[in-house]
């Protein structure tokens, strides 16, 4: 009975179609647990980041890609997400404007680069220079703007500031309108 | 898989290594299960004396969370694809083996990244692509094919457990060389160890680069290897 089985043409068919089955199965069952975590997470993520650099935000609210935040009820700001990317994958930046467009403050949220090299883009020391910035300002001091770059992580610098750059200037567009 | 071509004509156990033979002894399978523990350690070191999964150690041992992050992934994705193929391997086909193991090992992976990326997002997010990368780790299919495949669940938890180890402790090694002389500190989980002066105002960044982890390991390699030497001799 055994070896009818085993020497049977479709043997193999089913045999990987079970294993198949059986791995989506516990798959989907994993997924169901985790992903919810994630999403809290993200979200947990993005508001203790944003109260980080809006200390006095009482509230914020998500207008299609712009965060709005509010200070008892009135605007204090806008905070968007930038991303581009660096020399090890891409990086994302949560940017917080004041209500003159100046930049209020800069978090990486996401790298994947070099440690201790390219991944000191995430330390005060380089997120600070953005503060009080507006966007034509954005550029590293060797192509005529007004930040620094890493020593040995140019191309990291870079990434940042270009991502700035580009969003900001986007985002000031839209809500100019 | 350089004994793939072995496996027609002999049914014992085999080290990946083709010229260390393995010798069958018929003790009690818990002697032998210490065995097969112990040699992934040492004598059959995936990454110094077999030089298997060399990419996933030149990328991500530039940081000791990281080879820690990535060892005990390793361990868990072979732990369980070497107990899961181990079971089913009387009813596998050998026709469609490839395909299977490589199903079951994609699973494993996929269920690993799916949890560190909801419980241990650091993790997740500095190993970046080299955690779905474990799944053509050649250490595990290689696990899969030269052991599992032919040996009792016991036995292949046991040889999933001495590579797995032996894996972690070969990245932990040249992590912590790169990590100290490249950086200056010592970093674990976000947690600083210590900081050494001088050394971490100007590290030896080539350290840290790939380069730097073709030095490591080339040294580390040489060391084994001379160990090797001088017990044989």
């Amino acid at each position: 009975m055994r070896n009818k089985i085993l020497s049977n043409k479709a043997y193999p068919v089913v045999f990987l179609a079970v294993i198949v089955i059986v791995s989506v199965v516990l798959l989907i069952a994993v997924n169901s647990i985790t992903s919810p975590i994630v999403k809290n997470m993200q979200v947990e993520e993005i508001k203790n980041t944003l109260r980080s650099i809006f200390p006095e935000m009482s509230q914020y609210e998500l207008d299609d890609e712009v965060y709005i935040i509010y200070k008892d009820g009135e605007k204090a700001g806008y905070a968007f997400i930038a991303s581009g990317s660096g020399y090890g994958g891409n990086i994302d930046i949560l940017v917080g404007l004041d209500s003159g467009f100046g930049i209020k403050g800069v978090s990486i949220l996401s790298q994947t680069e070099t440690p201790g090299v390219g991944s000191r883009i995430t330390e005060n020391s380089f997120t600070d220079q953005f503060k009080g910035l507006s966007a034509s300002d954005i550029a590293l001091k060797s192509e005529g703007g007004k930040i620094d770059a890493i020593t040995g992580a140019t191309i990291s610098s870079r990434a940042v500031v270009k991502a700035i750059q580009k969003k900001m200037v986007e985002i000031i567009d839209t809500l100019e309108k | 898989m350089s004994d793939h071509k072995d496996r027609s004509n002999s049914k014992q156990p085999q080290s990946c290594h083709p010229q260390k033979q393995y010798v069958e002894d018929n003790k009690k399978s818990s002697s032998r299960f210490w065995k097969e523990l112990a040699k992934g350690i040492v004598i059959s070191n995936p990454v110094f004396i077999l030089t298997l999964g060399l990419c996933p150690t030149l990328a991500i041992t530039n940081s000791i969370t990281n080879a820690l992050g990535m060892g005990a992934g390793v361990i868990f994705v072979l732990l369980c694809s070497n107990i899961m193929i181990s079971s089913i391997r009387k009813a596998t086909p050998p026709l469609v083996r490839i395909p299977v193991f490589i199903v079951i090992i994609a699973t494993s992976v996929t269920i690993l990244s799916l949890v560190f990326e909801a419980y241990l997002p650091p993790l997740y997010r500095s190993l970046g692509i080299y955690l779905p990368l474990v799944v053509v780790n050649c250490i595990i299919l290689g696990r899969a094919e030269a052991f599992a495949s032919k040996n009792s669940v016991l036995l292949s938890a046991a040889d999933a457990l001495g590579i797995g180890i032996g894996f972690t402790i070969a990245l932990v090694i040249i992590s912590l060389i790169r990590e100290i002389i490249g950086t200056g500190s010592l970093e674990i989980f976000g947690r600083q160890l210590f900081k050494l002066p001088g050394l971490s105002t100007h590290p030896l960044l080539f350290f840290i680069s790939p380069p730097g982890a073709f030095l490591v390991i080339g040294i580390m390699m040489a060391l084994f290897r001379l160990i090797g030497v001088i017990k044989s001799e």
